[in-house]
């Protein structure tokens, strides 16, 4: 709008003004044209301080990933190690009786016996669930207190014989038999809900594209084998230095029937102490075996045949 | 800490005479023991060392006929530019063997497409190709390899592990910015014709004015338009082009790598000098560039396409390291440059004394200077690493050593981060 007694151009807005040399607007530049603002998320490093825990143990006890809804692969191993578990209470409870135990010690100073077979029975309990909720929800904290508690159950001072409380079994051979079927049911336990845990963060790995895996049945299948063929080996070697009060005496009476006897009807043999003398040559074999570096040698005339 | 788990079994077990406890000791023993033999692993046990002392033709019978190659798309890329990577495995050995195999990839690197990580059974004389692609983000001189190569139990409680010594070596370079016009003229005439524009008449592409026909001018220049309208015979006069000597000095000492990683001064800077010396040779310019930080790295001035990737190749390798001033670094160049030649000064001006005595030293002979400055308060402050009162003292401080800079008859432009190239330029020049 034009303004009376004035002319058209713009010389009046200047005037008595001094009109300096200024630096440009960086706002008005930017303008329209604008690259992007946000934060890149590598532009801060996640940097995790172990704890003194972690530090101790070389790594992290609980594993931090989150996993995703369990694939068919591990539903498989947690109806494995839920039924393997099941399997676990009931041999614990009939392996482990309630004498000797620290609870059973508590309540017989109280003079309420009862209350060690509830307590005991409670441990039990305890272990079952946490495992329970480790399985299913693949809590590695759960599954450690399950650990502990089973372990815990087996606890007993002042007892170097097993004594099968809650079920009238007698022969020394089907009680070796149980004891070793609950060993190895105990260390499935822990080797199946590990690998829970450990198939669930390959599973996640894989459907996050993390790590490809080429023929994931071939591998799975490894694994079952395994688990079949380890705990065989297991049970055969524990058998073995369990035997040992039956073993020594075979082969000590290949040569003296008298010392043979002697050695059966030994205290010491029949003992927790057989069983670390037992435990002792079989590793004496093994270990061997490792210092000849057999299986190596095996290996290479395998890897060159 | 299975075996660690075990011992304390067995001998909790001994000391309360417990059967139970050394019984399930000996079966997890047993099972540890197995699983050490199924994994090879014996030969680590009897010779009594450490894993890591061992030497690659150690590291393993099971893992000695393993051998690995691989092949990359490409030796050379842009930032954010995609590199496609073939890994192939062999298996020269009669048996089938379970691995891991990982390809070790620079940190900055992402994936995009594939996997770096696999598990895969691979069979008796057989071989697998691993394809995956990598995204680079930032410039460098990296490095793909080795292939790291583990083969474990089933149980996972023991592994062995080899590195397969393969080595790929590639370049990212800055990304550019295509620039329709860098706003740089340079005032000195040159002997050569060349691309950049000198404020004065003579054989060039742009027009400079009209003046009247004299005899031995071309046809061609006669304009027809302005003969038909004036009644003279006129001809077009063009603006003379010239070679010119176009220096880039790029601030690479260690304050320059100020911010986060993919967004600091640095970073700028070299795209910037990337996108200008593109520009500038592809106008047929010389461009010349120096890279100072801890030393004084130079390149001189040259043209074509062969000096592109020599610079963007400097640029790809520098490193935020050093304090040298710019000064020292002025003072070195100065004898060797023509006067009034551009020069571009790529610098975050923080922590350098000498700064404004360099300017006028550049200024006193005449240079033309530019100077974009990336300012690295802008970096902290996005990422919340610089409180709002700390950033408005060092904001009032750097823009009066900007003033100060510009009172010296310096272009300066205080680049912010999300600011493109070419809007910084035509700032700095007052557009």
């Amino acid at each position: 709008m034009a303004i009376p007694g004035q002319t058209g151009d713009t010389a009046h807005l200047y005037e008595g003004k001094t009109v300096r040399a200024a630096p440009p607007s960086r706002k008005k530049l930017a303008g329209q044209m604008k690259g992007s603002k946000e934060i890149p998320k590598d532009a801060v490093p996640d940097v995790h301080i172990p704890t003194f825990v972690e530090s101790m143990f070389g790594g992290p006890l609980v594993p931090r990933m989150r996993f995703l809804p369990a694939d068919k692969m591990v539903q498989t191993l947690q109806m494995l190690a839920g039924v393997v578990m099941i399997l676990l209470g009931v041999l614990t409870y009939v392996v482990t009786p309630v004498s000797g135990t620290l609870w059973f010690a508590f309540s017989d100073m109280l003079g309420v016996e009862v209350l060690g077979v509830v307590l005991h029975l409670t441990v039990v309990l305890a272990a079952l669930g946490c495992g329970f909720w480790g399985i299913f929800q693949r809590d590695a904290r759960f599954l450690l207190a399950s650990y502990v508690l089973f372990i815990l159950v087996s606890l007993r001072f002042a007892s170097s014989k097993v004594t099968f409380q809650w079920l009238p079994i007698e022969g020394e051979f089907i009680e070796k038999i149980l004891l070793i079927m609950y060993a190895v049911f105990l260390v499935m336990y822990m080797e199946l809900t590990n690998s829970v845990i450990r198939f669930s963060m390959l599973d996640t790995s894989i459907r996050t594209g993390e790590v490809y895996v080429m023929n994931v049945k071939k591998v799975l299948n490894r694994y079952h084998i395994s688990l079949v063929i380890t705990p065989v080996i297991a049970a055969a070697v524990a058998f073995l230095t369990l035997m040992i009060n039956i073993v020594i005496p075979a082969i000590v009476g290949l040569f003296s029937e008298i010392t043979a006897t002697r050695l059966r009807e030994s205290v010491e043999l029949t003992s927790v102490y057989g069983v670390a003398l037992g435990t002792m040559i079989v590793f004496l074999v093994v270990a061997a075996v490792f210092g000849a570096n057999l299986p190596a040698r095996f290996q290479k005339f395998r890897e060159s045949a | 800490m299975f075996g660690s788990l075990a011992i304390a079994l067995y001998m909790l077990g001994l000391t309360l005479r417990n059967q139970q406890l050394v019984t399930v000791a000996v079966v997890l023993l047993s099972f540890l023991t197995w699983a050490a033999l199924k994994a090879g692993h014996a030969d680590v046990a009897a010779s009594g060392r450490r894993l890591e002392e061992k030497t690659d033709e150690e590291a393993g019978v099971s893992l000695s006929n393993l051998s690995a190659m691989r092949k990359l798309s490409s030796a050379r890329v842009f930032e954010d530019g995609e590199v496609e990577v073939t890994l192939r495995v062999q298996n020269h050995s009669p048996l089938s063997k379970v691995l891991e195999v990982r390809d070790s990839l620079p940190e900055v690197m992402r994936i995009k497409k594939g996997a770096n990580y696999i598990l895969m059974e691979l069979g008796p004389r057989r071989e697998t190709m691993i394809e995956y692609t990598v995204e680079c983000p930032l410039r460098g001189f990296y490095t793909i390899g080795p292939v790291a190569v583990r083969i474990q139990d089933t149980f996972g409680f023991f592994h062995r592990e080899k590195e397969l010594h393969v080595y790929d070596d590639f370049l990212v370079f800055p990304k550019t910015e295509d620039l329709k016009d860098a706003f740089v003229k340079s005032k000195v005439p040159k002997i050569f014709t060349g691309a950049v524009n000198i404020r004065q008449p003579g054989p060039g592409s742009e027009f400079y004015n009209l003046r009247e026909y004299i005899p031995g001018d071309p046809m061609k220049s006669i304009n027809w338009s302005a003969y038909a309208r004036m009644g003279k015979v006129m001809v077009n006069e063009r603006e003379r082009d010239a070679v010119s000597d176009i220096i880039i000095i790029i601030d690479s000492r260690a304050v320059a790598e100020t911010g986060p990683v993919s967004r600091n001064s640095l970073v700028y800077g070299t795209r910037a000098a990337a996108s200008l010396a593109q520009f500038f040779l592809s106008r047929r310019d010389s461009v010349g560039l120096v890279v100072y930080g801890d030393e004084i790295v130079s390149v001189d001035r040259d043209t074509g396409k062969k000096q592109l990737y020599v610079l963007l190749t400097k640029l790809a390798g520098a490193m935020a390291r050093g304090n040298t001033p710019l000064q020292v670094v002025t003072n070195r160049i100065l004898p060797h440059i023509n006067r009034g030649s551009p020069i571009i000064v790529l610098s975050c001006l923080e922590d350098d004394a000498t700064i404004v005595n360099a300017i006028r030293d550049l200024r006193a002979r005449d240079f033309d200077v530019t100077i974009l400055t990336p300012s690295s308060l802008e970096f902290e402050f996005d990422a919340r690493r610089l409180d709002r009162t700390g950033y408005e003292v060092l904001k009032t401080e750097r823009d009066i050593l900007i003033s100060e800079l510009r009172g010296l008859g310096a272009f300066v432009m205080d680049w912010e981060p999300d600011m493109l190239l070419s809007t910084a330029l035509a700032g700095a020049r007052g557009f």
